[in-house]
């Protein structure tokens, strides 16, 4: 008998159809699984045979080959066994061909029947956009979030059997029980003074400029850096699905509505590998951090712990917005335009007023290379932020709230892209003197300081973007960047004195 | 052994010895000609007195031996050759006079430059290498007017405080030259971004060393440095200097010395002028400027006063407010909007203006006032 069951797997952030195809005939009793599975995959041989009699299903003595196509793309994981076995029922004759013509069937059979969640049914049910897919009940919302029509699920094998021989109807849907059971965002009014910070925090959602924040260790950095996404917009539906396929398809906790609405902060630790980060790995290529903060913030604390292979692996995606990640077998290209928040110290003692730090020159030297260069070209902002001062953490009322700062915030993003079609970060600089013209005062000034040497060519057409983004959050959208937008942006840049000589500007 | 090398080439391969300290070449050198001290330390003659006990450490023996037996003695003398350098031993007649009654003096002396400013008057000024952009300002100040005032300025030639004296004196177009006391060979500089420094030193000034052509910087060869800047000073200068800063030690040097010790005041949060502010409690003189140590060198300090003019444009409103609160400590762009009472935004605008001016100085996000005080 040959039976033909539809399912997915996963490579990437993609869902790719895979076809079951379950051959038994008379000959030496066996179970084999061909087209290319990995560990996880030709695992389900034993776990759909446990299952399968543990549902007390007959398990028959012949030869059974299972075919995955297309059998020359790699399947991993275990997603494909609720399929596997649904094919061995109906060539058994145990199911009507018939009952699986429109589902797709996406789940991990335990030993005892039971069906459990994978990682990556959004994607997977989004590649299976014409059928109807069965999924664990714990899989349910994610895979309501994506599938146009109606989800199927059912806690065990046996229920799914009842269900496509007609002895018992589908189980019911689970109760939409819709809990926002999000962590309430940190608000920027429980941080005191940094007046300079705060508004980096907000130049920097506005624009969508990288920000690095260098300061001594119990300043505030992450503390400020995790307030950042309440100040960014709610993501877009285009930019909520990506998000939402790229976190399911690394397994990570979904949101109990399903999608992904608010801005991701993802904070790796500098231990993290390259692969960890960028993503690649297993033959199913899981997005690293930097796709799962797609959309919303990557915040590395320590920046310069971090090793420097794993920094200069973050360039291209910087630049590009996407990460592809090639192996030898498959290549994938991952989502990845996120906003970049760095925290480092100006030293290794931590620094303070000039005169407090006693690190000697080597040292200091040492431990900001690995930052100069290429990485810290791509902060548009840079910003000290010192230990606040006894009366600003003792004084009573806080600063301003999220909500008040966002709103400008929005009204910003929204003008910068009406007027300019972009956010200010992405102007080319061919155009800049197009669309973020400066008024003669605030063109000496930058003169000046190019003059000095205090701003390098790179750092000038980063200062422009960033003096176009204050002007739009003083609600100057459409005239010239003035002056004290400049000087503005001048301080947002503060100059790191990487050895007594070299300064980065 | 060669006969047609003069005594001085012996005494210089030997100061570049392993594990030759002074103390060793001393004793070495005080009993024997440089020659017979070669041959001792090497192996060839019987050792005796204080030296056959450092040559019955095998390690040492061993190393001098090696040392003895490879080419060690041309390649130093012609390096110093090549380099100019004049190799100037204890007790010979061209041995600088001030070092010789020294409770511990260089038994061999390494000079580039001109040896006759070590007739003149001398000031050493020290610090410290992680200096404010105040301390700098103030240090490059006080060796230009000493400089002017035709005072030689002795320093280390290190970062910070050290290089900016010695820039200063080269900077005057008065009589005063840099004189400089190093810690490596003539040919070995350090720090790397001194290059030009120590040329037009060595060029215009003094360039001293104990140490032979080749020799590496070395931790501990700082402080024996040290010790030479104070025996060389006729009064030491402590520009900034931290607690525990290496210019104490140069300090506690010239107190052993009976040199007078004379400090720059600092700002008392300033960490950088912990150990001057304390020298100064401790009865140093204090230096606000360079009459200060004209007065304690007793030299006629009119010639050096008069008015100077500022050329700056003088800030006024509040950004006269602004600099007189970086005057007062180093502050960030938070702090000065916080003290002034003014926004981000003309915060940002002030210190615009007047780092335009050269009034303050950015790094690291902190303003520091620079140059004279506002009068």
């Amino acid at each position: 008998m040959l039976a033909a069951v539809r399912s997915a797997t996963l490579l990437g952030v993609e869902g790719r159809p895979v076809t079951v195809e379950v051959h038994v005939s008379t000959g030496l009793p066996g179970f084999q699984i061909v087209g290319l599975p990995d560990e996880a995959c030709r695992e389900s041989r034993d776990r759909v045979r446990a299952a399968v009699m543990s549902s007390g299903l007959p398990w028959p003595s012949c030869r059974m080959t299972v075919n995955l196509a297309p059998s020359n793309q790699r399947k991993g994981g275990s997603g494909l066994d609720l399929a596997i076995a649904v094919g061995l029922l109906i060539a058994n004759g145990e199911v009507p061909p018939d009952a699986v013509a429109d589902l797709g069937f996406i789940g991990e059979l335990g030993l005892d029947g039971s069906l459990r969640a994978v990682a990556g049914v959004a994607p997977m049910v989004g590649a299976l956009s014409d059928l109807t897919p069965v999924v664990a009940r714990a899989s349910f919302r994610e895979a309501r979030a994506i599938s146009p029509g109606p989800v199927r699920v059912a806690a065990c094998l046996r229920e799914i059997v009842d269900a496509l021989t007609g002895v018992a109807p589908w189980p019911d849907e689970p109760d939409d029980d819709y809990v926002d059971d999000e962590p309430p965002i940190p608000d920027l009014a429980d941080v005191r003074g940094q007046a300079l910070a705060r508004r980096a925090l907000e130049v920097a959602a506005a624009g969508g400029h990288h920000l690095l924040l260098v300061g001594p260790p119990g300043a505030g950095k992450t503390m400020l850096a995790q307030r950042l996404t309440g100040l960014l917009p709610p993501l877009t539906p285009a930019l909520a699905l990506e998000a939402t396929m790229v976190h399911s398809a690394a397994g990570v906790r979904l949101p109990s509505v399903g999608m992904i609405r608010r801005a991701p902060f993802r904070a790796p630790h500098h231990s993290s590998s390259m692969v960890s980060l960028v993503g690649g790995g297993t033959s199913s290529l899981r997005p690293g951090e930097i796709s799962l903060a797609h959309g919303g913030v990557l915040f590395l604390d320590e920046l310069g712990e971090f090793s420097p292979m794993v920094l200069d692996g973050l360039r291209q995606p910087l630049e590009e917005g996407v990460i592809r990640v090639a192996r030898a077998r498959a290549s994938a290209t991952l989502p990845a335009r996120f906003l970049l928040v760095a925290a480092t110290n100006p030293c290794p003692c931590g620094g303070g007023p000039p005169g407090a730090c006693d690190c000697d020159d080597g040292a200091r030297l040492r431990y900001l290379r690995r930052l100069s260069g290429p990485l810290l070209d791509r902060f548009d902002l840079r910003v000290g932020v010192s230990r606040p001062g006894v009366d600003d953490l003792l004084q009573s009322g806080g600063g301003e709230s999220t909500a008040a700062a966002a709103d400008r915030v929005s009204t910003a993003r929204s003008a910068a892209v009406e007027i300019r079609g972009m956010l200010n970060s992405e102007i080319p600089a061919s155009h800049l003197d197009i669309l973020a013209p400066l008024q003669p005062a605030a063109r000496l000034m930058l003169r000046n300081e190019l003059e000095r040497e205090r701003l390098t060519g790179r750092g000038y057409h980063r200062i422009r973007r960033v003096s176009r983004t204050i002007a739009d959050l003083d609600g100057d959208t459409s005239a010239a960047v003035a002056e004290q937008h400049v000087a503005l942006a001048l301080q947002l840049r503060v100059r790191l004195r990487v050895s007594v000589r070299e300064q980065v500007a | 052994m060669k006969t047609d090398l003069p005594p001085e080439a012996y005494a210089a391969a030997l100061a570049s010895f392993p594990h030759m300290s002074i103390h060793r070449l001393g004793a070495l050198l005080r009993h024997h000609p440089p020659d017979e001290a070669y041959a001792i330390a090497s192996g060839e003659h019987r050792p005796a007195g204080l030296i056959e006990r450092v040559l019955a450490d095998p390690d040492i023996c061993a190393a001098w031996r090696r040392a003895g037996r490879s080419s060690l003695l041309d390649e130093v003398w012609d390096r110093c050759n090549r380099l100019g350098v004049r190799v100037l031993l204890h007790g010979a007649t061209d041995y600088p006079h001030l070092l010789v009654n020294d409770p511990l003096p260089p038994p061999v002396l390494f000079a580039e430059g001109d040896l006759s400013l070590l007739e003149g008057r001398r000031a050493g000024i020290v610090g410290t290498r992680n200096a404010t952009a105040a301390g700098r300002d103030t240090a490059t100040t006080l060796g230009r007017q000493l400089a002017d005032a035709g005072v030689h300025v002795v320093s280390g030639l290190a970062r910070g405080i050290d290089g900016c004296v010695h820039r200063g004196a080269l900077r005057s177009d008065g009589a005063g030259r840099p004189i400089a006391v190093v810690a490596s060979g003539h040919d070995v500089i350090y720090p790397r971004e001194h290059r030009v420094l120590w040329a037009s030193v060595a060029e215009c000034g003094l360039l001293l060393s104990e140490c032979a052509p080749g020799t590496a910087p070395e931790a501990y060869r700082f402080p024996m440095r040290n010790r030479v800047i104070a025996a060389l000073s006729e009064v030491v200068i402590v520009v900034e200097s931290r607690q525990q800063g290496g210019s104490l030690i140069t300090v506690n040097e010239a107190i052993e010395r009976n040199v007078p010790l004379m400090a720059v005041p600092g700002g008392v949060h300033n960490r950088a002028a912990t150990g001057t502010n304390q020298l100064i409690r401790d009865g140093a003189g204090m230096v606000v400027d360079v009459t200060d140590v004209l007065i304690e060198l007793a030299m006629d300090h009119r010639r050096s006063s008069g008015a100077t003019i500022d050329s700056r444009p003088r800030p006024s409103g509040a950004d006269l407010t602004v600099y007189e609160t970086c005057a007062g400590e180093p502050r960030t762009i938070d702090g000065l909007a916080l003290a002034c009472s003014l926004s981000l935004v003309d915060a940002a605008m002030a210190v615009a203006r007047l780092e335009r001016s050269g009034w303050i100085q950015q790094s690291d996000g902190w303003f520091e006032a620079v140059g004279s005080p506002l009068r």
